[in-house]
């Protein structure tokens, strides 16, 4: 019997954004926007999803006048990710 | 999505993220190199000119031109940022370098302006600029260690015991400031080799 995958993270946008974030510390919106590919509001819309899931931690800030958010992988999201990943290799397996 | 394309997915992700934080680093690299050749060769140029050691003292305006310059450029590449543990380390292993460097070039004309303090022999005797070089040196190659990447961690290697080598065959002349050229020369072609490995 396969895991069930979680559905938080079976999305081709939003598994790449934790999957960029489990690779850094902290991303700024604009930098995972460039390295996804994806347009604002989609971008908006699925890392609402991630936070409102308790993946992802969303700081609003400024830098000097441009505003700013960063985002940060939580222990939560770090640990839904390994096991993503770990029923991923069941299913290949 | 399929297992394999989420995996692949995660992959790229991965794999495309440590490339543009590593491509970036490149950037800092081949700026630093500039300043380094450039302070060297006025350095050289005006001691040569004048025949005064002093215009040693031009290095203290090295990280003052470099730093703004260095966020000139992080501006100009828009808001866009990403820190991981290896771009942190990174950083603090070139700020460690620029404290060292600066503490101890600082410490030398401190004890020049006292006189004949007998430390100034000891400092001047030990080779203040293979010494900042060789530190130089040790700092790229653990840059190259952090980074999984054989370039910086030979070009480290390369600078830091060429620039001994240099010393010993030049002595502490104003003819040692090429040691410091050199050093520029191989941290600009540093950046090039990591930029376009990580394009």
């Amino acid at each position: 019997m396969f895991p069930k995958l979680d559905p938080v993270l079976h999305s081709e946008l939003r598994l790449a954004v934790v999957s960029l974030l489990a690779g850094v510390e902290s991303a700024d919106f604009s930098y995972i926007k460039k390295q996804t590919g994806a347009t604002s509001g989609n971008l908006s819309v699925q890392i609402d999803k991630l936070s409102a899931a308790g993946y992802i931690t969303v700081e609003k800030g400024f830098k000097g006048k441009m505003p700013c958010t960063t985002c940060r992988l939580t222990e939560t999201g770090l640990e839904a990710f390994r096991n993503y990943v770990t029923a991923l290799k069941e299913y290949i397996s | 999505m399929t297992a394999n394309e989420s995996l692949a997915l995660i992959t790229e992700t991965l794999n495309n993220n440590r490339k543009e934080i590593t491509r970036r680093g490149g950037k800092f690299f081949i700026l630093w190199g500039i300043l380094l050749a450039f302070f060297s060769l006025l350095v050289y140029a005006l001691w040569k000119s004048t025949g005064h050691a002093y215009w040693n003292n031009l290095w203290f305006a090295l990280p003052l031109v470099g730093y703004p310059l260095a966020r000139m450029i992080r501006s100009k590449e828009g808001p866009a940022v990403a820190t991981n543990v290896v771009s942190r380390i990174v950083s603090g292993i070139w700020t460690s370098f620029g404290v060292f460097a600066c503490s101890v070039a600082a410490f030398t004309v401190l004890l020049t302006t006292v006189g004949d303090h007998p430390l100034v022999s000891i400092v001047v005797g030990a080779g203040l600029t293979v010494n900042i070089v060789l530190l130089f040196g040790l700092a790229e190659t653990i840059s190259g260690v952090a980074l999984k990447n054989w370039a910086i961690k030979i070009a480290g290697f390369v600078t830091g015991i060429g620039s001994v080598v240099i010393y010993y065959l030049t002595g502490a002349t104003k003819e040692q400031m090429f040691i410091f050229t050199l050093a520029g020369l191989v941290l600009v072609a540093t950046g090039l080799i990591v930029k376009r490995q990580n394009r």
